[in-house]
């Protein structure tokens, strides 16, 4: 049995290293409240953690010790507040150049996790920080570009196009150097065609782009460009909430009536007009204001409808409304 | 394995397992988590919260554990309410404890795990004479930053929904608002409302389903009685509209759906039953969401031989086993087999007894003085 399992991992407390250190053991009591099988390993190094907390050690084997901790627990708070403080003391350009380079492979790893986004901001925010001297923070010149970091979520985002805590780090970079750096907004809108061109539900980019388009201060001619894109999206993919929620994120923004959309809404919310393969022949003009549905979409569209209702009731026709939005909940609305 | 790839046959609901959920719950309290629960090391009270809540809600806390046991319990939870430099609150596990109960800096409190053991202590019927009020208040105001946001511990950089809803619970369960500010919380969740209708974790973040809910609830928290006029704090018929909107296009209308999903274009789970049913429910809007369709998703979701799970193949966790009944309580409360015993409070998320517990311990009679 014994030659089956993994050989035992080298404990801190038989290396000869750490013997300058008393670890302290967890002091749960004798009834704990959901109490964690530990393994070993995890065991001994947060003993030695604790051991390490007590002396208010900061030096270099802290980080070997709350990196192989943070490897198994990457939620733990405490151990990456530790890791922190260690860092800001040490205040090595060498260290803080590893501790970046390990970030890009954690907050890769361990995307799903609040802590090594906490982390790496901390980071990012180092030459803000009050240094011990009255100088600028002599670290500050290894710390990533804010462009430097967008294109390193951009490699993140190419592993998990959804992932939440990814998005709001994105977006509080760019809403943290967005002023000083103004430069950094370029990008961001070819970013989202691409996602947008790659799963055209994907939310977190719609959102993404209403928030550098609309919610960053007003850009000229973004209105007319916006309006063509989602339309487009649209006509390529009527059955889309992501979509539809974008268009009308833009009208309510910009005080639009929602009557001014009725020609395009009406395109979708009811049969087919027209028959495509009969008229072949004819070369079709793309109508940027009323892109017409593609051939292999499903109508009528429930959304169109719910938008055609909706439009009723902003011009105050109720009874219209309620007739148009009864037409949802009909079954033979569902696409098919 | 898909889970939508499951036609589920609905022709007959499925009970709730109850007996299988509350002795898993009984068997997480008291062995606790395996060895890949790690990550829950620093959060140990709120899974315990999530376990005790289930007890609760399925009316079988007497009946499961020993008046000792729960002693027991209890101790560990007040060991967790550490003093020192910013008042006093609690933490999660004693992971981080050097020289207890001394907080210390790598050792502190947190507002989640705070609330979290307020209403744990109230489900074990706690006469939470052990609360430390001042310190409490104190912790609370240092918490809250300039933005109005409030910190998940004083010195960390997360401030986001989920700790103004744990801010906003504790000031509602000691009845006492005085020591946060509320305007300027109330500006930080109205920044976070994006052009869907739902609320981000953060201004500029995209509308979530549990953000929603945090959002909803600390705005209907408010006190009437304030200084702050609490009908400023929430929503304008458009905006009561366009959420209500967006919480309905959440739930999946498909044949195999009924479940909520936590964005726009994402797939059901049974943890956002919760977040967006309850959602609907702060808002007036319960009646116009189809419960059954929700009751058959979430009843299965059901683990056979205990808990519940996000989906139909996962496996069930505390958190979605609570969530999914917390949500079949709130829409489902009468329908199912077998009904609850009693309706849930969607602002604070506990049961009606458990509630009036906690305000019999923790309110001042008369009402304390409004905020200067």
């Amino acid at each position: 049995m014994a030659t089956e399992t993994p050989p035992p991992p080298v404990l801190y407390a038989d290396r000869e290293e750490w013997r300058d250190i008393t670890p302290l053991e967890q002091s749960d009591l004798e009834n704990p409240l959901v109490p964690i099988f530990y393994p070993i390993e995890y065991k001994d190094a947060m003993d030695y953690f604790r051991g390490i907390v007590a002396t208010k050690e900061h030096t270099d084997r802290v980080l070997e010790l709350t990196e192989h901790i943070i490897r198994m627990n990457p939620a733990h708070y405490s151990v990456w507040q530790y890791r922190y403080s260690t860092l800001l003391a040490l205040c090595s350009p060498e260290y803080l150049t590893k501790e970046l380079d390990l970030m890009d492979e954690l907050c890769l790893k361990f995307m799903k996790y609040y802590q090594v986004w906490s982390h790496r901001k901390l980071l990012l925010l180092l030459p803000e920080s009050p240094s011990s001297t009255s100088g600028p923070n002599p670290l500050a010149h290894i710390i990533p570009t804010p462009s430097q970091e967008l294109t390193y979520l951009s490699r993140v985002l190419a592993t998990d196009a959804k992932n939440y805590h990814t998005w709001a780090y994105r977006q509080w970079v760019l809403t943290h150097y967005g002023d000083t750096h103004p430069g950094i907004w370029e990008y961001e809108l070819i970013a989202t065609d691409i996602l947008i061109e790659d799963d055209v539900r994907n939310n977190s980019a719609w959102h993404h782009r209403f928030f550098i388009c609309f919610a960053s201060g007003a850009q000229n001619g973004v209105e007319e460009r916006e309006l063509a894109f989602v339309k487009s999206k649209i006509s390529l993919s009527p059955n889309n909430l992501s979509a539809w929620n974008y268009l009308r994120g833009i009208l309510d923004k910009l005080k639009i009536r929602y009557a001014e959309l009725q020609t395009f809404v009406e395109l979708y919310s009811g049969p087919r007009v027209g028959n495509r393969n009969e008229d072949e022949d004819e070369v079709e003009v793309y109508d940027l204001d009323n892109p017409r549905p593609s051939s292999n979409a499903d109508l009528p569209c429930a959304l169109a409808i719910e938008f055609l209702a909706d439009i009723h009731e902003q011009e105050g026709d109720n009874e219209k409304a309620i007739n148009v939005r009864a037409l949802t909940s009909f079954d033979a609305f569902i696409p098919f | 394995m898909s889970d939508q790839a499951i036609v589920p046959d609905r022709q007959q609901q499925l009970p709730i397992y109850a007996k299988a959920h509350i002795s898993s719950a009984i068997r997480f309290l008291r062995q606790g988590l395996p060895r890949t629960g790690i990550d829950n090391d620093q959060a140990r009270l709120v899974i315990g919260f999530y376990c005790l809540a289930t007890l609760d809600i399925l009316d079988a806390l007497e009946s499961a554990s020993s008046e000792s046991e729960k002693e027991g319990w209890r101790s560990w939870i007040w060991a967790q309410q550490i003093r020192g430099i910013w008042g006093s609150g609690f933490r999660g596990s004693p992971g981080a404890a050097t020289n207890q109960p001394a907080s210390s800096e790598y050792d502190p409190p947190f507002l989640i795990m705070t609330y979290a053991a307020l209403l744990s202590l109230a489900i074990l019927r706690d006469p939470l004479t052990q609360l430390d009020r001042e310190g409490l208040r104190k912790y609370l105001k240092i918490s809250q930053r300039e933005d109005g946001s409030f910190k998940l511990f004083p010195t960390s950089e997360e401030y986001d929904l989920r700790m103004t809803y744990c801010a906003f619970s504790i000031c509602s369960m000691l009845d006492d608002w005085s020591s946060i500010n509320i305007p300027s919380a109330v500006t930080f969740i109205q920044s976070c409302r994006t052009y869907e209708g739902g609320y981000g974790q953060e201004p500029n973040n995209e509308a979530h389903g549990g953000s929603t809910y945090c959002a909803l609830a600390s705005l209907h928290l408010v006190p009437p009685s304030s200084n702050y006029a609490g009908s400023s704090a929430l929503l304008t018929p458009a905006q009561h509209a366009q959420t209500t909107r967006w919480l309905l296009h959440c739930q999946d209308a498909s044949e195999t759906g009924g479940g909520f999903a936590g964005r726009t274009n994402k797939v059901q789970d049974a943890c956002y039953c919760f977040w967006c049913g309850a959602s609907l429910d702060i808002l007036g809007m319960a009646q116009v969401v189809n419960a059954d369709a929700n009751a058959s998703f979430l009843l299965e979701c059901q683990f056979r031989f205990g808990g519940i799970r996000k989906d139909r193949v996962s496996n069930p966790d505390p958190y979605h086993t609570y969530l999914a009944l917390a949500s079949l309580n709130i829409l489902s409360k009468d329908t199912t087999n077998p009904p609850f015993e009693e309706a849930l409070d969607p602002l604070w998320n506990a049961r009606a007894s458990t509630q009036l517990w906690l305000k019999q311990r923790l309110h001042a009679t008369p009402a304390t003085a409004a905020p200067a």
